[in-house]
């Protein structure tokens, strides 16, 4: 009650000063925001769904104004805010009106040679130490999907392959004129998690992130960069004797070099991880012990090519990663289908859960995930088989080729991604799984090549993954998906675009679901059938009003298609309205 | 550029020296293959005596994960018990019984029948035991078994309008003991018949709200089942009133609304006697809304159980269960028993 005290008179304070919201008045203290309008009305395709007690439509949404606060009591301290004011529509007389705290943070510089931040932290690594991958099925460039993709990243703070945590930074750089030029260090300590209580008499413990990294320009050419990383229980923090600790070092070479009409860099990369639970303070004065020690490694030498006109780009690679290579903070994933949907949850007469699709997969921010895990977490080998914790996904090794490539006018864009991996050692079987990765997309911009002020495009896209194992009949494998995506936009009058995309999805063959326990060893293989296929269709329109402000209504048709007899087929509609704007 | 070579030839040694495993998880060929048992059905203790608090495990292993489900049954009073899981072992550490079943009759001194089975598989494993005592249900925190007539102090009320008002104790067919509480009869134009108010003390008793737990015995037949029949089980934790501050009413006085009182409603539709188990959080408060009653549930201030029978009215007056007018209401009760971390089944 005190708090919500303090912050609406923080608002009134703010809202009946003499400050503009999105200009500087005052050279201490500053705004700017966020601010979206949504509204959705699902509906139910009632020709293709036995299902009377569902209601035939559903509308909701809401307004929210996100107001960022930026002080500066002196030169070098910025405190920065951000409020959030959400209304739920339908909501009266403070129902249903959310008023909260979104970030805090403090930062600035001491003695002009140490920077630090304290509160809500946005950091990343390596690729394998601490780097947040993005989710699945959003690599497409789609003007009718984004506008969710926007609400999904900034609802989930996913910013730049960050993770958002709380805590304290700290980086400071030394240049030196012989020996190497420059040497930069960062350094955190953040938790991720609170201590929770469990029962009346159980509380688990904190969850501490800390890390450092150290770069090295050595010379023009190479640099040396270092990190180090550790998940870890401080036990003293809650009532369980049992805490996790996951420590990984990593180091990289990279070097670079420049011709007339080329930059080549080659990066090699190496790490080792550990992770084990500490029994400590056990009774009968025990002496402390470990379960559940795993200890792996990765190696990626990456090789890249690209002209100095932009004109082609072109890496390929090899990537190690052992099957006990953990890292909580590389491998922890923003889908997590530990989640239920949020429209439609239950289907049919018979209430059954339903299956999400790839609509809900790409509309629903709740879908997603901001806690790092300190094990693995499951994934659908649907939407992602080959690389479903990203480049660290542990048990695989392999090739990867990575093109892109555009004339000068970029006309023409295209896009080539393929990846080779077998996996290190087999799961529940000697024989080894394969897989293969091909994803390629081409935009044409009509506009550049016919000369038309007004904006026409046209996207098309393709994704397939394959996976397969040889062997026994019992444990063989042969999995086949693929996401095709077409959208097109046109602009019609200034800064009005008429939008249309098609996307399909495809899946058949079979798999094994990994079951793991609270330690993260594998239990149980599931054999599932999978036969599906997916669609979205959607028409709209979009206004830009501005880069960064725009209003987006789009009818969208979708559903899902399954041969199994497991699972009912289902089609649904959506009209949705979002006007966003940046302050 | 040999500098690189040598690292990267280093490298390629470690990962190829990394992983010693075959392969990760339990073998595929095993899980998705022909169930084999390994080691057979043993029982820890084939002659128990549970009301000196001896226990029964079971052990066995068998190939792959599979659903098992243990069976005991009674061959003297067809008690019954099933234990089951999801495992490749049955650890006679963990998987243990206590002599309760898993709904009543409770077992007697007799021989069991003990059963093995394995979903989707035809191998069946079969043992018996003899059971040389059986459980005693008589240890909770607090119990009332009724053998001694009505607890003292309780008062007893119902409504003197109805027909064949049966609030009384009676002997003829106990849950466990010799007596029982008889509670039925008729009244057809009104929800409540009766209740039965029990004075309490758990002064000494030191445990939360979600480690209490409240079982009862509640007996009724279909033999012309009132559909409409329920018990509401009230626990009042108010501590300023006496228990009976005004003695004209033979009703207790700590449940009304202005108090601290928690409720959990049973609704009676079977044959026979079961025992019904709540935790004591799942009851809830009688006037959540009341900002005056902090309802912080504290089993020490436990002063008084009510158990009310009532049932949905069916006269020309009240017809809400036309299809109740004429039957009679019967959800006779037996041994309260309030236990400590689980329910009685479970002690």
């Amino acid at each position: 009650m005190k708090r919500n005290l303090l912050l609406l008179k923080t608002i009134f304070g703010i809202l009946f000063s003499d400050f503009s919201l999105y200009s500087q008045t005052n050279e201490n203290i500053w705004f700017d925001g966020f601010s979206r309008t949504y509204f959705a009305r699902d509906a139910i395709n009632i020709n293709a769904i036995d299902d009377t007690i569902s209601a035939r439509n559903i509308s909701n949404g809401y307004s929210l104004l996100d107001l960022n606060t930026h002080v500066n009591p002196i030169k070098d301290i910025e405190i920065f805010t951000q409020l959030r004011l959400k209304n739920s529509f339908g909501s009266f007389f403070g129902s249903g009106t959310e008023v909260s705290v979104r970030q805090l943070r403090a930062k600035g510089i001491i003695n002009n040679k140490i920077r630090f931040s304290v509160g809500d932290l946005f950091l990343k690594q390596s690729k394998f130490t601490l780097y947040n991958y993005d989710e699945e099925l959003v690599s497409y460039e789609n003007d009718l999907i984004n506008p969710y993709k926007d609400i999904i990243h900034y609802e989930n703070f996913y910013n730049e392959n960050r993770w958002r945590l709380q805590g304290l930074q700290a980086d400071f750089s030394y240049e030196f004129d012989r020996y190497i030029r420059g040497l930069d260090f960062d350094f955190f300590v953040t938790r991720p998690r609170g201590s929770r209580q469990i029962n009346e008499t159980t509380y688990s413990s904190d969850i501490l992130l800390s890390g450092g990294s150290i770069i090295s320009q050595i010379n023009k050419q190479l640099i040396l960069s270092g990190n180090y990383i550790n998940l870890f229980e401080p036990g003293a923090s809650g009532t369980k004797n049992i805490s996790i600790r996951n420590p990984v070092h990593d180091i990289s070479l990279l070097y670079s070099f420049d011709k007339e009409k080329y930059h080549i860099q080659q990066k090699l990369q190496t790490g080792i991880s550990k992770r084990f639970w500490l029994h400590s303070e056990l009774e009968n004065e025990v002496s402390d012990s470990t379960s559940s020690r795993t200890q792996g490694m990765y190696f990626e030498l990456d090789n890249k090519y690209s002209k100095k006109d932009s004109t082609l780009s072109l890496s390929l690679g090899y990537r190690y990663v052992d099957p006990n290579f953990r890292s909580a903070g590389a491998q922890t994933r923003r889908l997590d289908y530990n989640n239920i949907n949020s429209i439609y949850p239950t289907y049919t007469n018979m209430s059954l859960i339903r299956p999400p699709s790839i609509f809900d997969l790409l509309s629903d921010y709740k879908w997603y995930n901001q806690d790092l895990s300190s094990i693995l977490m499951t994934f659908n080998p649907t939407y992602s088989n080959v690389l479903p914790y990203g480049d660290a996904t542990p048990n695989r090794s392999g090739i990867y080729i990575n093109a892109r490539t555009n004339n000068i006018n970029k006309q023409f864009i295209a896009k080539i991604n393929a990846g080779f991996f077998k996996e290190v050692i087999g799961q529940g079987t000697v024989n080894k799984r394969n897989f293969s990765l091909f994803k390629g997309s081409l935009k044409v911009n009509f506009d550049r090549l016919l000369n038309w002020k007004k904006e026409l495009n046209l996207y098309v896209s393709s994704k397939s993954e394959i996976s397969r194992r040889k062997g026994e009949d019992i444990s063989s494998i042969n999995l086949f998906s693929n996401h095709i995506n077409v959208s097109a936009n046109a602009e019609i009058a200034k800064k009005f675009f008429i939008q249309s995309s098609y996307q399909l999805f495809n899946s058949n063959g079979n798999e094994f679901l990994t079951q793991r326990d609270n330690y993260g060893n594998i239990t149980y293989f599931t054999k599932t059938q999978i036969d599906q296929k997916e669609h979205v269709l959607s028409m709209g329109m979009l206004y830009k009003f501005r880069k960064k402000v725009y209003a987006n209504l789009n009818y969208n048709w979708w559903g899902m298609k399954f041969s199994e007899v497991d699972y009912e087929n289902y089609k649904y509609n959506r009209l949705v309205l979002i006007l966003s704007v940046e302050l | 550029m040999k500098i690189k070579l040598i690292i990267s030839l280093c490298l390629l040694f470690l990962i190829h020296s990394c992983t010693k495993k075959e392969f990760e998880g339990p073998s595929i060929e095993i899980l998705y293959g022909d169930f084999e048992l390994i080691e057979p059905l043993i029982i820890t203790n084939k002659n128990p005596s549970f009301s000196n608090n001896e226990k029964v495990g079971f052990h066995c292993v068998f190939n792959k994960p599979t659903q098992w489900k243990i069976s005991i049954i009674g061959l003297t009073t067809s008690a019954k018990r099933e234990i089951s899981g999801f495992s490749n072992l049955i650890d006679s550490n963990l998987i243990i019984w206590n002599g309760g079943p898993s709904q009543v009759p409770f077992f007697s001194e007799e021989f069991c029948a003990i059963e093995l089975t394995f979903e989707n598989e035809i191998d069946t494993l079969r043992d018996t035991i003899s059971i040389i005592s059986s459980k005693t249900y008589d240890n909770g925190v607090w119990v009332e078994n009724f053998d001694d007539g009505l607890p003292e102090n309780s008062l007893v009320y119902y409504n003197n309008d109805g027909g064949g008002m049966t609030f009384y104790i009676e002997n003829d067919e106990p849950l466990l003991g010799d007596s029982y509480f008889k509670m039925g009869g008729r009244v057809n134009w009104d929800w409540s018949l009766g209740n039965l108010d029990i004075p309490m003390e758990m002064n000494n008793v030191s445990l939360s709200s979600e480690n209490l737990y409240i079982n009862l015995g509640i007996l009724s037949d279909l033999q012309d089942l009132h559909t409409g029949q329920f018990i509401n089980i009230l626990i009042s934790e108010e501590t300023n009133t006496p228990f009976n501050d005004n003695p004209n009413n033979n009703s207790s006085d700590l449940f009304e609304s202005t108090m601290e009182v928690y409720k959990m409603k049973v609704p009676v539709d079977w044959d026979g006697w079961q025992i019904k188990s709540f935790r004591y959080t799942d009851f809830e408060p009688i006037t959540p809304n009341d900002p005056d009653i902090n309802f912080n549930m504290n089993p020490s201030d436990i002063r008084a159980i009510r158990i009310s029978c009532q049932a949905c009215p069916s006269s020309d007056g009240n017809p809400i269960c036309p299809e109740n007018f004429g039957k009679d209401v019967r959800t006779d009760i037996d041994h309260i028993m309030f236990t400590t971390n689980s329910n009685i089944f479970e002690q």
